[in-house]
């Protein structure tokens, strides 16, 4: 069993939904409540039964009245748990914050997180362990630090316990007092907070505040207080930079009481982890930043041992310090120093790769003392960062590609920024070299990797020097030298030309590459050309072919010249893809603005592929294009082929004739996924049963009941016999859809089982669904392992009338439990004699046997004119005594593959009686469901 | 000040990156929905969450040439915080994905945006992606220990101790602390002194202060006058006391308080002669295990071993030309001394027809490397020379390497001195005060060892590499 748990839990996580879907949220949440209380379970997997709590509990709670049993529930196990089982009851104190906080049972003070606030706080308190072992010691921890997320999450909730925090974090020595100083400080925040947004609050309440004493004075504040926390401002960090504005507490310069508090936190920082130091310090900084009245010089003593800090966290705390207070608290040459200190550590050798970045990112938002721009986000070097100072971290070939990619970055900006002349135009010149080795490293045939950090480094380059033409264009050359040899890189170039055009509007440098790349693609001798550069120089010649600004005879003319075969030898293959390249690049000629000079050529290449190509689509195709082109008015053309090429330009997909073919093919053969169901299944209307046995009253078939009971029972040798039933549905749209759906063809439907009580289903398909249209009819047959009721999962993929393919869920599908029922199988041609004797047979059958079999009875009360009416309803089908015998109605409902439920209906003086026998006891539940449902309308 | 959630992945036994541990805090998740109000972008399911995260990272279709996704060439900075593109219904952009990889280990976490999220801060302005990267440094030196050599061995066991790790030192997303490499001691009152939260217990057994310096010189040789020369040093662990000037000093958050004038010095600085000289003094109060005090970098005025290395294509061979010279300044005996030779795209070396004036030279297994063995001493000389001819007429070829083309090729020199450092900085054995009423015994060491320790072939292209060359 544990095993089976520790399975069932890493399936929950790794997929919630997943699991979700084969169950329901409130039997698992029943389950792990079970097996939680169950003494049997050992504590570690207990443990492991908590954290779908402590990881997902608004999935498992799906109210905040759940929310509220389950921490209930949790508590009482609490409670009951042996207090030297640490390890669980720590984890059941993290499960009951999380559910507490998630379904809003703390922000609504429900009964259970009032209590569960006292039992972390009575925890939080009892030192009684100190002289012993100290083995409560982890569950003082963690109940602080539930006690810190209960206050984060819901700021203000413990402003009233400040004293009695402030005390604890006082007189613990143990390492426990850093958890009692995060808790203090964050409480402490938050209450100063909170003031501010008290209109008329000032020093007597800070005072009142840290005493403890909240009596009168702000019992009211307190309501508010809350009030406020629903705004997310207070859960926000208040340190914004420049731009940003605190709430600010006027108290005046006499605040003693606080300012002892923050020195003495402050002096004892340096005995908590780098992690909760800067924690603190941050909080403090955010406190101080509260209240002018305590001068930010404060932090002063601290500052020396912060900037020598070898960890990441404390110097980071220590830079948003400096971004609270800017030259209030540090000097220029302090800046100059922190800023030169951030150099350092952004190429520090001992430090990781993540944290030089990290510092280098700093650097870039340097929270400067008199900031030029408004630090708007964007990434600015700050006035003191010079080219000297920079030149630290210019970028070097043994950089890993990220750290090589940020130095480029940073050193562009400052190059920029220096001009052309003097050093910048040095450090350019650097820049430009750097770029050229990482080219001929590319060159060179180096790893993919290494390809994408050229690629990104060369659009770097360009985008912030593309008006440096003695670069641009040597750059460019270098560029078609490269793809000359490898080919390969076509899609990066593709990419290159694509981002600098849409990046650099302004800049000319995307069309002059690609100009240049069709010169050295048509100007290579073909003698040395694969098939491979081939479908590769295509690529490149169709996105040429986009360009209006670019003549393109020369591509024609290669075009021509691969296509004839005495030139080349390359397109005697007849390969579809290959044809497929060169019509697509004719497809982009056939819209070209200066296609008026390419009409001939052009139309000469059409009627090559038409006559030459091997390929009989590419021939159908091409003959296409040569029709629409000898054919169609320029703007006609246009019109049919642009539709979608204009718009949306490269990235567009629109479906249009010729789309079928180049890229609209990538979005026909792609299955897309519908945002909301389209259609759904709805029950058909039962339709009128022909050829009901009973209407015939021909007496055939075995006369004597044994032999009837033979009879019947001989057919179930054949073990498909009977064992399917047939269920009608509608496929209907779902209302208020968008018109996109409203015609739907080549529908096939998938369903699949949410138990194992029926065989798979195989696919159906339906032709259309047109929204005006009746609705299509789907039969579906089931075969059931036992005849219980199910969902069935459903989901389709049809084609909507733009061509594309679409996949959609649909709701899920429920089969009742009277929706498995058939009338009795018996050859046609039997009577009701021989109907009657088998359900006799069976009836007596069961009461002797017992085994599978059971007898039950089903009373209610019913008018006679009900009853008839009930059995005209539900029963006609399966009545197998005459409907004009009106004191016992005997009705069979055969249950594929081989269950009956038998009822004998008749009307006693004090209620009506259904005397139930089947022989499959387990069917008794829902046949009791289905009575009352039926009985109770 | 907290992470929505961390990731653990690693190769499985097939291959396979997979998702090995992970852990999202639902408090934090809790509190990000209110925080980032309608832009809030849910955390995916794992298996989203991976195939996203490998597609930054460019791990993802490897064997593919190009996929848009994951090649665009438009910049981005994508380290140390990744954006992933969430489809589907819960659309949106997830920022900021931490990540930090070593080995066979991939380790990610969300850390939560506790400032307006429109339009998207800087990083700098949040103070969980720090505490964040601290966490992620953390769990990666916890499951494959702090040495260079991953330890890939015990990883599975270890990965097996981080649900209890995090119940210690990051319960409610809130990183409380890095993991610690013991288990803490039983605990102790002592006194009405606070005890350091970093400090794991106390110290049974004897006292004794460990105290090692250990300089590390890095060099690029270019045996070329347009190309300056470049070396510099850096120390790891010491108290050092007069001597050449110590600067970029980084120091342990347990040293209770800093002399500013030890920080002014700087290696970006022009130099001003007037750089303070020591002593530089630490008080700290040390945690149990053995720890990184400090770390300096020194501008010494010559590099150790002064190399010259030459190349000339002849035919179907090179000829090959090595000196290295000692400086009189370096003590005249190694721990060890080798010189490594490789050649990349070319083919194995045939014939080897080298003479070394002292050492020995071997040929590694795969022929495409000579190693140069120079042992304990260099000769009285202080010079040595290796001259020769390599035939490069082996049946496959050799390894490849985008850079080193051509004759753009390296020496790299290996070796370890005892008992010295660089910058003369040493650590006096009388100077390190104890206030203890144990009185521990004090130990310490120095020593010289060389990283990236590179000669380049003065006959071909060299790369650069450092900025300072130029200006």
């Amino acid at each position: 069993m544990a095993a089976n748990w520790a399975e069932r839990i890493s399936a929950f996580s790794r997929r919630p939904s997943g699991f979700l879907s084969g169950t329901t949220a409130e039997a698992f949440l029943a389950e792990l409540l079970r097996e939680l209380r169950d003494d049997r379970a050992t504590y570690s997997v207990k443990i492991l039964l908590l954290s779908p709590l402590c990881e997902h509990p608004t999935l498992l709670c799906c109210s905040d009245s759940v929310g509220e049993e389950t921490a209930l529930e949790l508590m009482s196990v609490f409670a009951q748990c042996p207090p030297k089982s640490v390890q669980f009851r720590c984890h059941l104190l993290l499960a009951l914050t999380s559910v507490l906080i998630c379904t809003s049972c703390v922000k609504s003070h429900s009964r259970a997180s009032l209590d569960f606030l006292d039992v972390l706080l009575q925890i939080a308190q009892d030192t009684s362990d100190i002289h012993t072992d100290g083995s409560q010691r982890p569950l003082r921890a963690i109940a602080c630090e539930c006690l810190r997320e209960l206050e984060a999450c819901c700021p203000g909730l413990l402003s009233q316990r400040l004293e009695l925090l402030g005390g604890l974090w006082q007189q613990e020595t143990s390492r426990l007092h850093q958890a009692y100083a995060e808790l203090y400080t964050l409480v402490l925040r938050n209450a100063i907070y909170q003031l501010t947004q008290e209109t008329g609050a000032g020093a007597e309440h800070l005072k009142a505040l840290l005493g403890g004493n909240t009596s009168a004075a702000w019992e009211a504040d307190q309501e508010s207080g809350l009030a406020s926390s629903k705004d997310s401002a207070i859960l926000s960090s208040l340190i914004l930079g420049p731009m940003g504005t605190v709430p600010t507490l006027h108290t005046g310069p006499d605040c003693k009481e606080l300012r002892s508090v923050l020195s003495t936190l402050l002096d004892e920082s340096y005995l908590l982890t780098p992690l909760c130091q800067a924690t603190l310090l941050h909080r403090l900084t955010e406190v101080v930043a509260m209240v002018p009245g305590v001068p930010p010089a404060i932090f002063r003593t601290h500052l020396l041992r912060l900037l020598g800090t070898s960890e990441v966290s404390l110097l980071h705390a220590t830079l948003l310090l400096k971004c609270a207070f800017t030259d209030s608290l540090f000097s220029s040459e302090d800046e100059a120093f922190i800023l030169k200190r951030l150099v350092v550590l952004s190429q520090h050798l001992l430090l990781s790769t993540p944290e030089k970045l990290f510092y280098m990112d700093c650097i870039l938002h340097f929270p400067e003392n008199r900031p030029i721009s408004c630090g708007d986000g964007d990434e600015t070097l700050p006035v003191l960062l010079t080219p000297q100072l920079a030149s630290a971290l210019v970028p070097t070939v043994f950089n890993d590609s990220a750290t090589l990619l940020a130095r480029f970055n940073m050193l562009s900006l400052v190059y920029l920024e220096e001009g052309e002349e003097g050093q910048g135009g040095q450090g350019l010149a650097y820049l430009y070299e750097h770029l050229s080795s990482l080219l001929s490293m590319v060159e060179n045939g180096c790893g993919r990797e290494l390809v994408v950090t050229f690629f990104r480094a060369a659009f770097l380059f360009l985008y912030y020097f593309c008006h440096v033409e003695r670069y641009s264009n040597d750059l460019t050359k270098q560029l078609c030298q490269l793809y000359l040899n490898h080919t390969k890189l076509a899609p990066h170039f593709i990419n290159l030309a694509d981002q600098t055009q849409d990046r650099l509007s302004e800049s000319s440098w995307s069309v002059g590459l690609l100009k240049a790349l069709q010169r050295v693609i048509t100007e290579a001798p073909l003698t040395q050309l694969t098939s491979h550069d081939l479908s590769r120089h295509l690529k490149m010649l169709a996105r040429v072919a986009e360009e209006g600004e670019i003549i393109q005879q020369s591509t024609l003319t290669f075009l021509s010249s691969i296509i004839t075969p005495s030139s080349s030898s390359l397109c005697t293959g007849g390969d579809w893809r290959l044809g497929n390249e060169i019509l697509r690049v004719c497809r982009h000629l056939l819209v070209h603005p200066s296609l008026d000079s390419l009409l001939t050529p052009l139309a000469d290449v059409l009627q090559l592929l038409v006559c030459h190509y091997a390929d009989m689509e590419i021939q159908d195709h091409a003959r296409l294009y040569y029709t629409l082109l000898t054919t169609l008015s320029r703007e006609k053309l246009a019109g049919v082929l642009a539709q979608g090429m204009e718009e949306g330009g490269r990235q567009d997909k629109k479906q249009s004739l010729s789309c079928l073919i180049g890229e609209g093919l990538t979005s026909t053969l792609t299955i897309q996924q519908t945002e909301r169901a389209v259609f759904r299944l709805i029950e058909a209307p039962p339709e009128p049963r022909a050829g009901d046995i009973n209407s015939n009253e021909v007496q055939k078939g075995p006369e004597e009941a044994s032999a009837s009971m033979e009879a019947y029972r001989d057919q179930f040798s054949d073990s498909s016999f009977a064992s399917e039933i047939t269920l009608q549905y509608q496929l209907v749209h779902i209302n208020s859809h968008d018109s996109h759906f409203d015609q739907l063809f080549s529908i096939r439907l998938h369903f699949s089982l949410t138990d194992h009580h029926y065989e798979e289903l195989g696919d159906i398909s339906v032709p259309c669904l047109l929204r005006e249209r009746p609705s299509a009819i789907v039969q579906l047959t089931l075969k059931p392992r036992k005849p219980y009721p199910t969902s069935l999962h459903a989901s389709a993929i049809f084609t909507s009338p733009d061509g594309h393919t679409w996949h959609t869920t649909l709701p899920d599908i429920h089969v009742a439990f009277q929706q498995t029922f058939l009338p009795l199988p018996v050859p046609s041609n039997w009577g009701r004699g021989g109907t009657l004797s088998v359900f006799e047979g069976l009836w007596d059958e069961i009461c002797s046997e017992s085994g599978d079999s059971a007898m039950s009875l089903f009373c209610c009360q019913l008018k006679e004119a009900a009853l008839n009416t009930l059995v005209e309803k539900h029963f006609l089908p399966f009545l197998i005594s005459d409907a004009s015998h009106k004191e016992e109605f005997k009705v069979l409902f055969f249950l594929p593959p081989r269950s009956h439920i038998l009822l004998k209906v008749s009307s006693e003086e004090d209620a009506v009686h259904f005397n139930i026998a089947t022989d499959n006891w387990e069917l008794l539940s829902h046949v009791n469901s289905y009575l009352l449902k039926i009985t109770s309308l | 000040m907290t992470v929505r959630g961390l990731w653990i992945i690693s190769h499985e036994n097939g291959g396979n990156l997979s998702i090995r541990f992970s852990r999202r805090f639902s408090t934090v998740e809790h509190r990000a929905k209110s925080l980032a109000g309608s832009s809030y972008v849910a955390v995916p399911e794992e298996s989203t969450f991976l195939q996203l995260l490998l597609t930054e990272l460019g791990l993802s279709d490897s064997g593919k040439n190009y996929v848009a996704l994951r090649d665009d060439c438009l910049y981005r900075p994508r380290s140390p915080a990744l954006e992933l593109h969430v489809d589907g219904p819960a659309k949106g952009i997830l920022w900021p994905v931490l990540t930090v990889s070593q080995g066979p280990l991939i380790l990610a976490c969300l850390p939560l945006v506790d400032v307006p999220p429109d339009p998207r801060p800087p990083l700098a302005s949040l103070l969980s992606v720090s505490q964040g990267l601290t966490l992620l440094a953390g769990l990666q030196t916890f499951l494959l220990g702090s040495g260079s050599k991953p330890d890939s061995e015990g990883l599975g066991s270890r990965l097996a101790m981080v649900p209890s790790v995090l119940l210690q030192v990051c319960p409610l997303g809130t990183p409380l602390d890095v993991p610690l490499p013991g288990t803490p001691t039983a605990p102790t009152s002592v006194g009405t002194q606070k005890q350091p939260a970093w400090k794991t217990g106390l110290h049974r057994g004897r006292a004794v202060v460990n105290v090692g310096l250990i300089e590390t010189v890095r060099s690029m040789q270019y045996g070329n006058r347009s190309r300056q020369d470049l070396w510099d040093v850096y120390v790891t662990l010491s108290l050092p006391p007069n001597g050449s000037p110590l600067q970029d000093i980084l120091v342990h958050p347990c040293v209770t308080s800093l002399d500013s004038s030890i920080l002014t010095a700087s290696s970006v600085d022009n130099y001003d002669g007037s750089a303070f000289s020591g002593p530089y003094k630490f008080p700290f109060s040390p945690p149990l295990e053995p720890f990184r005090l400090c770390s300096y970098t020194s501008e010494v005025p010559v590099p150790p071993i002064l190399g010259s290395y030459q190349l000339k294509e002849e035919e179907n061979q090179l000829r090959v030309s090595v000196t290295l010279k000692l400086h009189e300044s370096i003590k005249n005996s190694f721990e060890f001394c080798n010189a490594h030779l490789p050649f990349f795209n070319r083919d194995q070396m045939g014939v080897v027809d080298m003479k070394v004036s002292s050492g020995q030279l071997d040929v590694s297994k795969e022929k495409n490397l000579l190693v140069w063995v120079l042992g304990q001493k260099f000769p009285k000389s202080r010079e040595v020379t290796m001259e020769g001819k390599i035939n490069f007429s082996g049946p496959t070829p050799g390894p490849s390497d985008p850079l080193c083309t051509k004759l753009t090729a390296y020496v790299k020199l290996h070796f370890k001195v005892p008992d010295m450092t660089l910058s003369g900085c040493y650590v006096d054995q009388h100077s390190v005060q104890v206030y203890s009423s144990a009185k521990p015994r004090i130990v310490t060491s120095r020593e010289l060892q060389s990283k990236e320790y590179y000669i380049w072939n003065s006959t071909g292209t060299a790369p650069v590499s450092s900025g300072q060359m130029m200006m």
